[in-house]
């Protein structure tokens, strides 16, 4: 534990001291507002984040806040890294998943937060999302919003038709699959394979302890996108997709939610924003008699405990910004204060990357969203044990967005059953690796 | 003349300067240094971007003769019919499709292909059927596009040539019918050698149209997997926007360019060439 | 010239070919009356109950504070500026290349009718890249700028100059001592109406459906044109389903100008393709 830390710490230990009155250690750090009228667009796909905003006028009604939702992930990303290259058209504040940080600080588009005070907030999250949002250990290029630790969604209405335990490793994941498929007449699914998102196949592969990139001290980089673990997982998946007890529908879209209403999917591997995602989602057409809950994901054994995370995303500024301070205000609130982080749970299921949200008693409230939607279930408790079981060491490489392309690419092939799950991943490495190269970074390949 | 040269002869020249750059990286940090043919090299060297191609050469030599045959087959109907609402209607019906921005159109037949938004589907599955996946496959991608696009310019194509049918004077057809041709043969000596001129324009953009396609795929992506090597442009643009290597993508588009222009020119050659023979 | 039970056969034909262009436009008539939830689980061809349609309303133009309304004005006002622009520059060529000879005439109009054959798209990049060069990146004219050079346009202008503007009336008013630019303006345009009226529309239609260009230089959702709007409605999303009604909904008011314009100036449509085709 470093010095600022500790002082930090102090800090706040002082501040539950004196807030005898308070019923809990929540702290926010002190906001000031900016001088005169001023408008913040901000991209992002954090559903509800309208509302959250509007909390933000209120509490400081100079500044509005525009909020544009371009579609989640490349569809924002592609459209960012045009304007970004432009040199005009970025918003001041957007949204980026840890993981395609480094493509934005590479290009140079980010404000260094330091600049705006950042290095002050650095106690208020977790640790390993502070650095993520500076990997360098020195700039500070966003603020963390959220993390997606992995956990497993299930329809317990639908184990307990079948009499089928829900399973806690992958092997009882395989017989319940097997089982399902057999009693249902292969209507029902154990699962479904996000063939689409790598980010979430990376955090399967994450939790059993597969590294996907790192750097060395020249600046080159190794990237073992075929790495033993990346590969057995791709098979696991892959027999299942092959066995026909896995479907392997499209994230994010009706014909990934229909089904999984209509009760043909019985678990879904979702980060900690997916029961949020879910409860919005399904919002118009639960399923009749569904009962959604969380579980531990499915571990390599009975007794081992461990999760990868997918997502979790930090607030950017850009270097276009007019308003470089008003937007770090307003970043600054959404992701420390209680009502931001309260807010973002309840509209949009963001599991807080602040250390006293996750403590915070509103998010555990059975009777909002997205614990609602789970029939009550202290669901942020489910991920906080798996926030606390992921490997907080992991490195992206900034052409995350080529390897995430290649990713469907070979995939789809793969469910096509034109090659192997396990040649897909070869060519994932090898198509991502010449793309690498063509885009200008020195990458070799290796294990 | 001074904008044509700013926005046609401009980019062109800007896109073969930016093509002999290539990104490297240089003390960590991404810079761009001259990189001389190298772009074109690797883009001969891209199995996605000859892929590309390969789609859409496939998709063309289908896609062009259903529609085209389609287009003249409904306006020589159109041609034989009385004037009067009913072929008012039709040539109206027919045109209407191509007022519709193609992602437009793009969006809404995707949701007619999803697998739980489509009418066909819903009564596939009514009936205890296994929805189709109208996305499994990239030749079944194809396919779906091949109807957007069908759907949508059948009846533009179609209105080109019976502008000039209507061209035509009676008189030719009264002395024909004075000669004793029949239907058929007053279609095949008269209208469709006279329809010549027009199928060229109709084949020309066509073709042109064909190796831009980009928006339909673009809008399918909301329902579903769409690789990126659909197209030629959606190629481009993942190489552009998603990847930001600017002066890749500019390599590639003079390359799609110049296979257009190349590929057009071949096709009006053969035509004019045959026609010329008769 | 055909028997009567033949032509029955042929009305018939063209029916089922009716069914097929304008189903999908049933099909949106039917959508707009339901809410997801009816579109996720009815069947897509009949209406259900209740019905939704004002609630769609009100989700349009209300959605992320109206900004459909914004959307319909930008595409209105990048199709009339460019249509605007790129009709007086093709009629203006396009009367150069008519009535004027000079060096390189014909080799200079096959190279911009050969320029039709460069697809659009490839350029958009480097077009791109050169407007954000001049700082007009994210500015309505970087999507009408570009869109003003029509090589159709010209290629239909000038046919048109041709037909209607006879070379003796151009030498006759030459001789009474009236410069270029009277000739053009006082004589020329009124004689040339139609055609002018018809490359708008090819123009204003073309900027209309254009998405490419608008995706590429663009980021400001408040310069956005409709369709580009209506595709980040659509765009898959984490945590709510996109509103599929209300994008239905939205396609269905967007397309209705171009419908009417249709219906309402059908001549001015047919007029131009007469031209090209002809000539082709």
């Amino acid at each position: 534990m470093n010095r600022k830390f500790l002082k930090a710490t102090m800090l706040g230990t002082t501040a539950i001291l004196s807030a005898s009155l308070a019923q809990d250690n929540f702290r926010e750090p002190q906001y000031r507002d900016v001088q005169g009228n001023v408008t913040l667009e901000v991209w992002s796909w954090v559903p509800g984040l309208d509302k959250t905003a509007a909390e933000f006028t209120k509490q400081f009604p100079n500044i509005k806040i525009n909020v544009v939702n371009l579609g989640g992930g490349a569809q924002t990303y592609n459209r960012l890294q045009t304007a970004c290259r432009a040199g005009s058209g970025a918003p001041d504040v957007a949204q980026i998943e840890y993981g395609f940080l480094p493509t934005y600080i590479e290009t140079n588009c980010l404000v260094d937060l330091r600049t705006l005070g950042a290095s002050n907030l650095r106690s208020y999250f977790v640790p390993w999302t502070w650095r993520q949002v500076s990997p360098r250990n020195q700039e500070v290029y966003g603020i963390p919003q959220d993390t997606g630790p992995l956990a497993m969604i299930y329809r317990a209405d639908i184990f307990k038709r079948y009499n089928i335990p829900v399973p806690r490793t992958w092997d009882e994941f395989a017989r319940a699959g097997a089982r399902l498929s057999e009693l249902s007449k292969g209507q029902v699914k154990i699962g479904n394979f996000f063939s689409t998102y790598s980010p979430w196949f990376i955090a399967l592969v994450w939790a059993q302890g597969g590294q996907m990139w790192r750097q060395n001290a020249d600046g080159s980089w190794v990237q073992t996108l075929n790495n033993p673990t990346s590969k057995a997982v791709a098979k696991f998946w892959g027999d299942l997709i092959k066995a026909g007890y896995v479907s392997t529908f499209p994230a994010f879209t009706p014909d990934f939610w229909n089904p999984m209403a209509a009760g043909r999917i019985a678990t879904s591997m979702e980060a900690a924003w997916g029961p949020g995602s879910f409860a919005g989602s399904l919002a118009q057409n639960p399923g009749q008699g569904a009962q959604y809950r969380v579980a531990n994901l499915p571990q390599r054994t009975l007794g081992s405990f461990a999760s990868g995370n997918w997502g979790g995303s930090s607030n950017v500024i850009t270097r276009q910004s007019k308003n470089p301070q008003a937007a770090m205000l307003f970043i600054n609130w959404l992701n420390t204060s209680r009502t931001g982080i309260v807010s973002d749970w309840n509209n949009g299921g963001l599991f807080p990357a602040a250390q006293a949200g996750l403590s915070l008693p509103e998010l555990r409230n059975p009777d909002v969203n997205p614990s609602k939607f789970f029939g009550g279930q202290d669901v942020i408790t489910v991920y906080q044990r798996a926030s606390q079981a992921v490997n907080v060491d992991f490195t992206w490489a900034p052409w995350l967005p080529a390897a995430d392309a290649v990713f469907a690419d070979v995939m789809a092939q793969a469910i096509q059953g034109r090659i192997t799950f396990e040649q897909a991943i070869d060519q994932w490495q090898e198509r991502t690796l010449a793309e690498a190269r063509r885009n200008g970074y020195k990458v070799t390949g290796g294990q | 003349m001074v904008t044509f040269t700013v926005f046609f002869v401009a980019p062109v020249l800007y896109a073969i300067y930016l093509s002999l750059f290539i990104p490297q990286q240089v003390n960590g940090n991404l810079t761009q240094v001259f990189g001389g043919l190298q772009n074109y090299e690797w883009a001969l060297q891209d199995n996605q971007f000859l892929k590309s191609f390969i789609h859409i050469f496939f998709f063309g030599i289908i896609q062009i003769p259903i529609m085209l045959l389609l287009a003249t087959i409904l306006a020589l109907i159109l041609d034989q019919m009385v004037d009067g609402f009913l072929k008012r209607f039709f040539r109206t019906a027919f045109y209407l499709p191509y007022t519709i921005p193609s992602v437009i159109s793009g969006l809404l037949w995707g949701y007619l292909y999803s697998l739980n938004l489509s009418p066909l589907n819903y009564i596939i599955q009514q009936n205890g059927g296994q929805p189709i996946n109208f996305l499994a496959s990239t030749p079944m991608t194809l396919f779906v596009i091949g109807n957007i696009v069908t759907w949508t310019w059948v009846g533009y194509n179609m209105v080109v040539l019976f502008a000039s049918l209507q061209g035509v004077p009676r008189e030719l057809y009264d002395a024909a019918k004075v000669d004793g041709a029949t239907g058929w043969n007053v279609i095949r000596y008269i209208k469709l050698p006279l329809l010549r001129p027009a199928l060229f324009l109709t084949l020309l953009f066509s073709i042109i149209g064909t190796s831009q396609i980009f928006a339909e795929p673009f809008a399918l992506r909301s329902i579903g997997f769409v690789p990126n090597d659909i197209t030629p442009n959606a190629y481009l643009y993942a190489v552009g926007a998603q990847n930001g290597n600017y002066s890749y993508a500019a390599a590639l588009a003079l390359v799609l360019a110049a296979v257009t222009f190349i590929f057009s020119s071949f096709f009006l050659r053969i035509i004019a060439r045959n026609s010329n023979d008769q | 010239m055909t028997n009567k039970s033949a032509s029955i056969w042929l009305v018939v034909v063209m029916f089922i070919f009716s069914i097929y262009f304008l189903l999908p436009f049933y099909w949106i008539l039917v959508s707009v009356t339901k809410d997801n939830g009816q579109l996720n689980t009815t069947f897509g061809l009949w209406f259900a109950y209740p019905w939704h349609l004002l609630d769609n309303f009100h989700e349009v133009f209300t959605r992320n504070g109206g900004i459909f309304w914004r959307w319909l004005g930008n595409s209105f006002l990048y199709s009339t500026t460019a249509a605007t622009l790129a009709t007086l520059f093709a009629a203006m060529a396009g009367f150069a290349f008519s009535k004027y000879t000079f060096f390189g005439r014909s080799f200079l109009f096959t190279l911009i009718l050969g320029t039709i054959m460069i697809p659009a798209t490839a350029l958009a990049f480097p077009i791109f890249l050169l407007i954000q060069n001049v700082g007009l990146a994210n500015t309505i004219w970087a999507v009408i700028l570009p869109q003003t050079v029509s090589p159709f346009g010209l290629y239909l202008m000038r046919m048109f100059w041709d037909q209607s503007f006879p070379n003796e009336l151009m030498e006759a008013a030459k001789l009474d001592g009236a410069n270029d630019a009277t000739v053009f303006w006082r004589l020329g345009v009124p004689l040339i109406q139609g055609g002018l009226v018809t490359v708008f529309l090819f123009t204003f239609v073309a900027v209309w459906n254009n998405f490419f260009l608008p995706l590429i230089v663009l980021g400001n959702n408040n310069l956005f044109p409709l369709p580009l709007g209506l595709a980040g409605w659509a765009a898959t999303q984490t945590g709510s389903t996109p509103p599929y009604s209300a994008i239905i909904l939205g396609a269905l008011i967007g397309i209705l100008p171009l419908v009417l314009s249709l219906l309402f100036l059908g001549r001015y449509w047919q007029a131009g393709l007469t031209v090209g085709a002809t000539k082709g």
